[in-house]
């Protein structure tokens, strides 16, 4: 329990309780069936609300603190009953890392249709490196709690109290708030986030990889993911790792979760009956990547990645046959640098 | 008792709110000043509220001033009319003096709105010293302010009195500081257009312009046009261009040599923004010369010397002006030979410009050369430039061309055109750049319009269609939105024959041959989701604009058909779809009987999808069916 130390205890036991008590449900019935459990639906007036809030950030205006605070409690409510493994149905269009490129992402609706007439799947890392991430993860956990059904966000390695702190988040808050408030809300969202899904049982979909602690689905089923990420294990590897074409399981560069070479990609497709694993955490120059004779794709979503690599971007429509498409973009046309408001962060005071 | 208290309190929140530390918050309160004004009355407006501001004007920052400048000049009502305008003029004319030009531009305004608003007399009164006052003022910032109050007075004024103004304006215009002769030189043009109004209007004045205030301008021009700030100098363009304007107005032309020699002078000059300004005006100054064939003739090589100009703005610039000097040339016979030979061989030199704004600038001109060089010039020397501009790798350059091809339509026949252009829009429609595209997409009805329904039908309306597959959604949702447009020009049954039945025999083909998944050419293949969502937007944004009898036998069993599709996303699409039709059947109920049974059924329809089991399908069925009932009462 040393890395969830973050996080308040009652938290974290409530949720175990929740998660083991919904576990035990599950296991006896179909895992797809089960995820409105407990769900709430949307009031009237939260939809209308909602609604001027997607509005607002498809400008770019990020919302205010308070407004931050509304959105963070509801959106709990929505993703504490999702599950580890999120079941997804086809089509679906899935996403790679969007990296607070807030315009790009836009583009991205462009390209792929907007939601809620497509349905998406993020596969994590809304934050960091750009310079909108706090219009971006607004945004998606605005479409998130209005749309439940029609768009997933999965968690990234970016999506921590520490990576945050390190890559620019926790910055943009501080110059976008004055104060940590709205970035303390967020990471603490972050810990509901699911970590995997599951495209109509078909295409496994999560950021990083697989670990030497995971063999089956189900054991992902069985992990606490509502936790800071933690440094070392199977929900870090999940979030961490990255294919490789050495075989077996190799040391990550990265010094957090595993490399994998094909021969553990395709026991693990084997032994889950998938045709596919999808995932993101690595720039590929042309938007997306093969590896593993097909048996593993990354997909990356931030075109021209920290506004000098070069890169394309792309998406994966999977339609009702699993018939796949990627479509590759290029940055935004971009507007002007932004209209950074004049505050001074609490530090200098 | 309370009501003094309330009387005293929008006044004490001004002066708050003045107070405060954030300047934002200062800047948000003079925003306010014209409320406070209204809530005090007149008479506590001029007794309290001026008095005040004339010491905030004289204490705080120039933000909150630029505010206060511009608030103030919409006073004169608030208090209570011209006769107590004084105080209001004091504080306005502190501000005018400022160095801030963003400032002062706001009080010298606000000072000529207040002078259309106050006696003749006390215009006179008041601002005939205060002109006299600032350009004596000690310092630059005063003149410069004076130059802009001259509009107010000089033709509300005796010829005399005109003439000891232009006298003054004279001393500015030569003034030490390079900031007011570039006031002067700024604000001249304006002037010289009151003249001209005035002159049109009152031909027979007393107070006449006559040759006295044109020696005096004469002087300030040449004063201007020699000046060593190119800052000033290119000032001077748009002077010359209110003189010419002026003569004209009075078909005076004896003076035109000069003026040319003067033109000259700026063209050639050697700053390029006074080369720049020259040729933006470039027109404008021809037009004087128009009339007369050998001063015309005069301007032609400095024209084609600013488009080779070495500075890529100026080529910018005089591309926009070839249409207008062109004609003026084309009136004379023969010309058409000199533009062939002298100007063309340069316009295809610059289609090929380094700039691509200069080749945008060129495109958005070109065509418009058509009429002026006639038919067979235009197939022969103008078309090859489109070819090649049409191909230009800047998306800008391709449509300002195509935005422009009915001009050339006009001269050389629908035919022509298509053999030689099409191919070039043909391959730009399925460019690998999606924006490329797009743009082309956007230019299609303006096209289907010049080219006709037949020719339309023949040759654009297959591309069209395909774009509905185009694997980028936002093409696919432009190429929707034209089949729309496309309808409104063409007509319902059109959308019929071409549109709709194409995707309903499609749909019933389909059905026949269900799960084949075979397709042949024209076949569209349902069973994939983008496919049937296209199609569903395309049916659902012709409703409003064809005929209520194709929404009810084809557009409505359309969408019925979609109803109990397996994608969520599809059925709460039908069920905003629903709404669309019944708006339109509600629009026609005068003509459709059946309108109401129609509507009914619809409702029913929707009434088993707001039980459906998604969320969003159950939500956007019950807003259907809530607006249906709104509108059918």
């Amino acid at each position: 329990m040393d890395a969830d130390a973050d996080v308040p205890m009652e938290d974290v036991s409530d949720e175990r309780q929740l998660q083991q008590s919904y576990d035990d449900a599950a296991s006896h019935h179909s895992y797809q069936q089960s995820y409105s459990l407990k769900n709430k639906e949307l009031s009237k007036s939260n939809i209308n609300q909602l609604d001027d809030w997607i509005e607002k950030l498809g400008k770019c205006e990020p919302l205010s603190e308070n407004e931050v605070k509304t959105l963070c409690d509801m959106a709990i409510e929505v993703l504490q009953y999702e599950q580890n493994v999120q079941p997804v149905s086809v089509p679906v269009t899935i996403c790679g890392d969007v990296h607070g490129q807030f315009h790009d992402l836009m583009e991205l609706f462009k390209i792929g249709g907007p939601c809620p007439d497509t349905n998406y799947l993020f596969m994590g890392d809304y934050v960091d490196r750009g310079y909108y991430s706090v219009e971006t993860v607004s945004y998606l956990v605005c479409m998130k709690v209005r749309f439940p059904n029609r768009i997933t966000i999965l968690r990234g390695n970016h999506e921590s109290r520490q990576i945050t702190q390190v890559y620019g988040f926790y910055d943009e808050c501080l110059r976008k708030y004055g104060s940590a408030t709205v970035w303390k809300l967020f990471t603490d969202l972050f810990d509901y986030f699911p970590i995997t899904a599951l495209v109509d049982n078909k295409i496994f979909c999560l950021h990083g990889g697989l670990s030497p602690m995971i063999e089956t689905i189900d054991q992902v089923r069985e992990l606490n993911r509502i936790q800071e990420v933690p440094h070392e294990g199977p929900m870090c590897d999940l979030l961490w790792s990255d294919p490789d074409d050495r075989g077996g399981w190799g040391i990550s560069p990265r010094g957090a979760g595993f490399t994998f070479g094909q021969d553990i990609s395709e026991q693990f497709n084997h032994t889950n009956d998938l045709s596919l694993i999808a995932r993101a955490h690595q720039l590929a120059m042309e938007g997306y990547s093969w590896w593993h004779q097909e048996a593993v794709v990354t997909i990356f979503s931030a075109p021209n990645y920290c506004y000098r690599c070069g890169n394309q971007a792309a998406i994966m429509e999977v339609d009702e046959q699993h018939a796949r498409q990627f479509l590759q973009y290029d940055p935004s046309v971009r507007p002007g640098e932004p209209t950074v408001t004049r505050k001074t962060p609490d530090y200098f005071l | 008792m309370d009501n003094s208290n309330d009387d005293l309190y929008p006044l004490a929140l001004l002066m708050d709110e003045l107070k405060h530390d954030d300047v934002a918050n200062r800047v948000d309160a003079m925003k306010k000043l014209d409320t406070i004004a209204i809530a005090l009355g007149p008479e506590r407006t001029v007794n309290e509220l001026l008095p005040f501001l004339n010491e905030v004007a004289q204490d705080d920052e120039e933000e909150v001033f630029a505010v206060l400048g511009s608030k103030l000049g919409e006073f004169v009502p608030l208090i209570g009319g011209p006769e107590h305008c004084e105080p209001l003029i004091r504080i306005l004319l502190i501000l005018a003096s400022m160095e801030e030009p963003l400032v002062r531009d706001k009080a010298i305004d606000s000072l000529n709105h207040v002078s259309t608003e106050i006696p003749h007399d006390m215009l006179l009164r008041l601002y005939l010293p205060m002109i006299d006052s600032l350009s004596q003022g000690n310092w630059f910032s005063k003149k410069v302010a004076s130059c802009g109050l001259f509009k107010s007075v000089l033709i509300k004024v005796d010829a005399a009195t005109r003439r000891d103004l232009l006298n003054i304006y004279y001393k500015l215009a030569s003034d030490d500081s390079p900031m007011v002769r570039r006031g002067a030189a700024s604000h001249l043009p304006t002037l010289i257009d009151k003249l001209t109004w005035f002159t049109e209007n009152y031909p027979n004045s007393e107070d006449k312009v006559d040759n006295k205030d044109w020696e005096i301008i004469s002087q300030i021009f040449q004063h201007l046009i020699n000046d060593e700030q190119d800052s000033v100098k290119f000032l001077s363009v748009d002077v010359l261009v209110a003189i010419l304007e002026f003569f004209q107005s009075v078909n005076d032309s004896s003076h035109n040599s000069e003026f040319l020699i003067s033109s000259l002078k700026l063209i050639g000059d050697e700053s390029w923004r006074v080369r720049y300004t020259a040729a933006d005006r470039f027109s404008k100054v021809a037009k004087n010369f128009s009339k007369n064939f050998a001063d015309l003739s005069k301007l032609i090589d400095p024209f084609i010397s600013l488009m080779n100009d070495n500075e890529g703005e100026v080529r910018k610039a005089i591309c926009k002006q070839l249409p207008e000097f062109c004609e003026y040339l084309g009136e004379y016979a023969g010309n058409k030979d000199v533009i062939l030979e002298k100007i063309v061989p340069i316009i295809d030199k610059l289609s090929q410009d380094p700039h691509e704004n200069v080749r945008a600038s060129l495109a958005l001109s070109v065509t418009h050369l058509s009429p002026v060089l006639g038919k067979q010039s235009t197939i022969d020397n103008l078309l090859p430039i489109f070819l090649v501009m049409l191909k230009d790798e800047f998306p800008e350059v391709r449509l300002n061309i195509i935005s422009n091809l009915s001009i050339v339509n006009e001269i050389i026949g629908i035919n022509l055109l298509s053999v030689n252009l099409l191919p070039a829009i043909t391959e730009l429609a399925q460019d690998g750049k999606w924006r490329v595209r797009l743009a082309i997409i956007e230019y299609i009805p303006k096209l289907a319009k010049q080219l006709g329904e037949s020719f339309f039908n023949d040759e654009l309306l297959s591309l069209c269609l395909s774009w509905l597959w185009d694997p980028v959604f936002a093409i696919r949702d432009a190429a929707v939105n034209i089949l729309r447009e496309l309808t409104e020009i063409f007509g319902s049954d059109w959308a019929n024959k071409e549109i709709i039945s194409r995707l309903l025999n499609n749909e019933n083909e389909n059905k026949n041959a269900e799960g084949d998944g075979v397709t042949e050419n024209s076949k569209i293949d349902y069973s994939n989701f983008i496919t049937r969502i296209t199609c569903l937007f395309t049916i659902t944004n012709l409703v409003p604009v064809v005929d209520v009898h194709t929404v009810e036998n084809k557009l409505l069993p359309f969408v019925n058909s979609f109803a109990d599709d397996p994608v969520p996303n599809i059925r709460f699409n039908i069920a905003k779809a629903y709404l669309v039709i019944a708006k339109a059947l509600v629009e026609a109920k005068d003509t459709l009987p059946n309108s109401v049974s129609l509507i009914e059924q619809i409702l029913s329809k929707l009434g088993k999808l707001s039980k459906d089991e998604d969320f969003d399908v159950r939500y956007y069925s019950d807003q259907s069916i809530e607006e249906i009932k709104k509108l059918t009462g």
